[in-house]
């Protein structure tokens, strides 16, 4: 139960949506984008959302675009994981993507509102980080594009009332090596302690986390540490960890010392295994 | 047997699998109003202030209540107000409540409840309880009102105290080789069933309460009220529908109380009082928490000669269920093994913890944690096979219990024989520990287990059958189905007895406690063996009024009359007879006279020869039975990170008798999941002002289907006598060895005595490191 009263818009367009946003904002209804409304409806009823309007983006076309053109991927903001796993046009991200919830939730959860949501592991957005993919977004300045890296690495950058469309990706980043890694405190449910998604590109590996801080993050300097092949492993994994970004989560999911221990593991079965493929 | 032993379906089953099933939450009623609860954010607060105002001017509020003084409620010291007064104990307490038309009404109103505390010092654990400064979270102890069975101890944190004094324990570990000291613990965790806690509770003109809820005990919910609040007993009505999984959290009569106010402060409408999920975790009861230590002695082969034990049991900040818990786990407290001398001190102790209700295997797998990890460390440390340990020290017919209950080979069961079996199935020649990589182990651990049900000594159940016109039966029986489909197994007792097909057999799901037979409650492995005796009588009652009219109409001594496929016949001619169905409403003559009526069978059964124990020694007979069993765990453990799976789980069970096969297998696979989630998962993580960080499914989590091991359920068949068709209970002992064997096998991969819950990676990581486990 939400135990409050809020609207509820169905924009056809994005123009709509931007339109009605701007509108709702100004009477004061704190409006929220929704997609999938996992978060809206769990975090509503205990109050941890709030909002007097609800804008469905699932009926905007551009949101529910899936195909290929000029050899780039595009991603709309509106499909959900399930979706994405099913026509799997991107393997990393069908691996990342099948490890976030259950399978029920991911019938409902979507690209974009798992990565611009508030429960911030947002694992979602991590393959996009590793193939330097675009965000296509809109605003009260119309459609724009901009690295996904400016505006998904660590907390998330989007202006009040911004709109994430589609994600676009490279063709040929689709297909390279790659792995993905879910830790969790216990088993195979829950939150992460650390995913990490990792991809090789001209003979570089590339690492991306989520759970190790409370936001997800590509770290250009850890990567260096990681791909001076010349070192060995354990040394390159020792100065890949004091590049770290801060603060390292520190909760009931696992210490902070504990998340370290895990992730000099799991960057060496990383590091083994991409060089290795 | 035609329908004993058959994996007979469930009566409730179509219901269930369609979705059509009725629980509490689904009753509607014409002119229902809501309640909603404002709870405690605070484990240890006085409340200065309480400001209500706002709330009332909401739309739709027709009432808010706070707490008052009197009176108080609680099941065995009544130390609780049903809604906080002066202060709160817990995170989570109930500390107002608004009625309104709506739920969300309510929820709106709730939430403009300005609640003003002071935070008091926090007691975070039974341990911190007991220090001499620790803060009373009781000063009117010595006032409140207890159950005879319960041992307080004013100003003090103790709520009970049990002493186990059997033989000499300074004597026995002074003749000891080989001596064990350990302690263990772990914090309170929950039941998570699937249905939270729900009522709808309602006050007629007349002054009748009627009440439905999603409960193990309609009948104690009646008593307690009926006490509490001085409402004549005959006037209240506890409906209890089918219930959406109980594990004991159901037990607990805690939301009615709150219910019947809610309907009290708005001229009795009926009130709807459904817990949240978070409600349902925090503010009901939980499953309790334990510190504890076991010391151990025995001669160099191996053969135990003393136990010296101190439980303590978190309490929480009500006692409830605590002085039974404490006292269960007294009289089981060395685990099933012959010993001469033997000393426990089991207490429930009061803390600023959400509060424990009974939890499936009531206090036996928490005991059986602490006593089966101290025998493996003792059989390490003797440099011993720990199953040849348990083999050398089987409790057997002959030997007697630490209440110094003699055994024999009826309230016991053959616990030599599942070792046998257990070792038979776990492969234990092959070894324990098995190398399989530079990283991989795989590991072994066992556990024994036993459980007597240590329910009031005067608890009984009832059952009516009533005839039907076309022959068939209605079985009435005051079981509460939580479940476990004891009502199908009822009914395959009495189509067994009966000699009648188990589908002609009608039983009454829901039980009212105005016209259903008082069952005491639906707990403690109970069901088969006191309902089970009660409809065996109610059936034998029916025979006898069968015979009596078919004797008439056959013109024959009753004596010379069998019943049997819905007939009653002569012995030696079983041609000549009479259908059920032509005497079941009586027999009519052809002349149009008529003599008999329905026929109405009843039975009832209580426990015979249960005592209150011996405060100074706890001798005395505290449950009709041991059930006795082993179990074990496979692990395959990666030694670098810690981590686990959990390939195989064994249980072998002495269960007297298997009723139905697939039930009996069904209730020992979901109480041995139970039992591992307990042991490798579930807890709730606490912070140090006594805050449940993780009262959400979203962090709070049970074992999922996919997670689970290769189960293994083998029986023992070792009838107790005076049980339904030899049958001992089977409810909770899937449970009760797992935390322990898992424990024992990941204390054997990892290198590591692990005494503590949950078994997380990250504590075995900070176990070998050294460090003490607070991540919080």
């Amino acid at each position: 139960m939400i135990p409050y009263d809020f609207e509820y818009y169905r924009p056809a367009s994005v123009a709509e949506a931007i339109r009605l946003y701007g509108g709702l904002e100004k009477q004061g209804k704190s409006p929220v984008y929704y997609s999938g409304g996992t978060e809206i409806i769990t975090l509503g009823r205990i109050n941890l959302v709030k909002t007097g309007a609800v804008i469905d983006i699932k009926h905007i076309p551009e949101c529910q675009v899936l195909g290929f053109e000029q050899n780039r991927l595009i991603l709309g903001a509106g499909l959900s994981l399930t979706k994405l796993e099913e026509a799997d046009p991107f393997p990393l991200l069908s691996k990342t993507a099948r490890e976030v919830a259950d399978r029920t939730s991911r019938n409902k959860i979507t690209l974009g509102g798992n990565i611009c949501g508030r429960i911030f592991y947002r694992e979602a957005v991590l393959p996009f980080l590793l193939a330097d993919s675009q965000v296509v977004l809109a605003g009260r300045d119309g459609i724009k594009r901009r690295s996904v890296h400016d505006v998904c690495n660590g907390n998330l950058r989007l202006d009040k009332g911004e709109l994430l469309v589609q994600l676009l990706t490279e063709r040929s980043y689709l297909e390279l090596p790659h792995v993905s890694i879910k830790k969790r405190k216990q088993w195979e449910t829950g939150y992460p302690l650390i995913t990490v998604a990792a991809l090789r590109k001209d003979d570089r590996i590339r690492v991306a986390f989520s759970g190790l801080c409370p936001f997800p993050f590509r770290s250009v300097e850890l990567e260096e540490e990681l791909n001076r092949r010349h070192v060995p492993l354990k040394t390159r994994v020792d100065q890949a960890v004091r590049r770290l970004p801060s603060p390292i989560l520190n909760d009931i999911e696992g210490s902070a010392e504990y998340r370290i221990f895990v992730l000099r593991n799991l960057l060496e079965d990383v590091m083994e295994e991409m060089e290795g493929k | 047997m035609e329908t004993i032993g058959k994996s007979v379906y469930r009566k409730e089953a179509p219901d269930k699998v369609t979705g059509a099933a009725k629980y509490t939450a689904d009753v509607q009623k014409p002119g229902m109003l809501h309640a909603k609860l404002v709870i405690s954010p605070y484990a240890h607060a006085r409340i200065k202030d309480i400001d209500i105002s706002e709330a009332r001017k909401m739309p739709g509020v027709r009432a808010v209540l706070t707490g008052q003084p009197t009176p108080l409620v609680g099941e065995e010291i009544r130390d609780r107000p049903p809604i906080a007064f002066g202060k709160v104990r817990y995170h989570g307490e109930p500390a107002a409540v608004v009625v309104a038309d709506t739920p969300v009404q309510a929820q709106a109103a709730a939430e403009r409840i300005r609640i003003a505390y002071e935070p008091l010092p926090v007691v975070n654990s039974p341990a911190d309880a007991l220090r001499k400064d620790a803060p009373l979270i009781h000063e009117n102890l010595e006032q409140y009102e207890k159950g005879v069975m319960t041992y307080a101890e004013p100003n003090t944190n103790i709520a009970s105290r049990i002493r186990i004094r059997k033989g000499d324990a300074a004597k026995g570990f002074s003749e000891s080789d080989v001596i064990v000291e350990n302690r263990i613990s772990f914090a309170p965790s929950d039941h998570a069933a699937m249905e939270t806690r729900c009522c709808v509770a309602e006050i007629a003109a007349d002054g009748t309460v009627t009440i439905i809820t999603s409960s193990q005990a309609p009948f104690m919910a009646k008593k307690i009220i009926s006490a509490a609040f001085g409402v004549e007993i005959g006037k209240i009505v506890v409906h209890a529908p089918l219930v959406g999984g109980a594990y004991g959290g159901k037990s607990s009569v805690q939301w009615e109380i709150i219910g019947y106010l809610a309907s009290k402060a708005v001229g009795g409408r009926p009130v709807k009082l459904d817990y949240t999920r978070e409600e349902d975790l925090l503010t009901a009861p939980v499953h309790i928490g334990l510190d504890a230590t076991v010391k151990l002695g025995c001669s160099k082969d191996g053969k135990l000669l003393a136990a010296e034990m101190v439980y303590l049991f978190d309490s929480g900040a009500y006692a409830d269920k605590s002085p039974n818990l404490s006292r269960a786990g007294a009289v089981d407290c060395t685990g099933p093994y012959h010993i001469d001398h033997v000393s426990c001190d089991s207490l429930s102790v009061y803390t600023n913890h959400p509060y424990p209700s009974a939890f499936r295997g009531f206090a036996h797998s928490e005991v059986l944690f602490a006593f089966e990890r101290t025998m493996d460390m003792l059989a390490a440390k003797l440099q011993m096979d720990p199953l040849a340990l348990r083999r050398k020290n089987a409790i057997a017919p002959g030997h007697t219990t630490p209440t110094q209950v003699l055994l024999n080979t009826s309230n016991v069961g053959n616990l030599p024989r599942c070792l046998e079996r257990l070792q038979e199935l776990m492969n234990w020649e092959e070894g324990a520990l098995i190398r399989l990589s530079d990283r991989k182990v795989r590991a072994k651990g066992i556990s024994c287990i036993w459980k007597t049900s240590t329910i009031e000594p005067d608890a009984s159940s009832g059952a009516v059958l009533l005839a039907n016109p076309d022959g068939s039966i209605n079985l009435v029986s005051g079981v509460v189905e939580i479940g476990t489909g004891t009502k199908t197994v009822l009914a395959q007792m009495l189509a067994e007895k009966l000699r009648m097909d188990v589908s002609r057999i009608h039983v009454k799901m829901e039980v009212d406690t105005q016209t259903t037979p008082e069952h005491w409650k639906t707990v403690a492995s109970r069901g088969t063996f006191m309902a089970g005796r009660a409809v065996l009588a109610a059936a034998e009652d029916l025979i006898r009024q069968l015979k009596d009219i078919a004797s008439r109409v056959l013109r024959c001594s009753p004596d010379d009359l069998e019943v049997g496929g819905e007939r009653v016949f002569l012995r030696d001619d079983p041609k000549t007879g009479i259908s059920i169905k032509d005497i079941a409403y009586g027999y009519t003559y052809p002349n149009g006279n008529a003599i008999g009526g329905q026929i109405i069978g009843r039975g009832n059964y209580i426990l015979r020869h249960l005592t209150c124990l011996d405060p100074e020694t706890g001798a005395g007979v505290p449950g009709p039975e041991w059930t006795v069993g082993a179990q074990g765990v496979v692990v395959e453990y990666d030694r670098r990170d810690h981590t686990y799976q959990i390939l195989k789980a064994v249980s072998v069970i002495d269960i007297g008798n298997v009723l139905n096969a697939k039930a009996a297998r069904g209730q020992v696979i979901g109480a041995m999941s139970m039992g591992l989630s307990f042991g490798g998962r579930e807890t709730f993580e606490i912070d140090r002002n006594g805050i449940v960080l993780n009262p959400q499914l979203r962090t709070y989590r049970p074992l999922r289907f996919g997670e689970h091991p290769e189960y293994i359920v083998d029986f023992v068949e070792t009838p107790q006598l005076d049980a339904p068709f030899g049958a001992r209970g089977v409810g909770e002992h899937g449970l009760l060895g797992m935390p322990a064997a898992l424990a024992n096998a990941l204390s054997l991969a990892s290198g590591t005595d692990l005494n503590r819950l949950p078994l997380t990676p990250e504590f075995i990581w900070r176990t070998k490191r050294g460090t003490s486990h607070d991540s919080v």
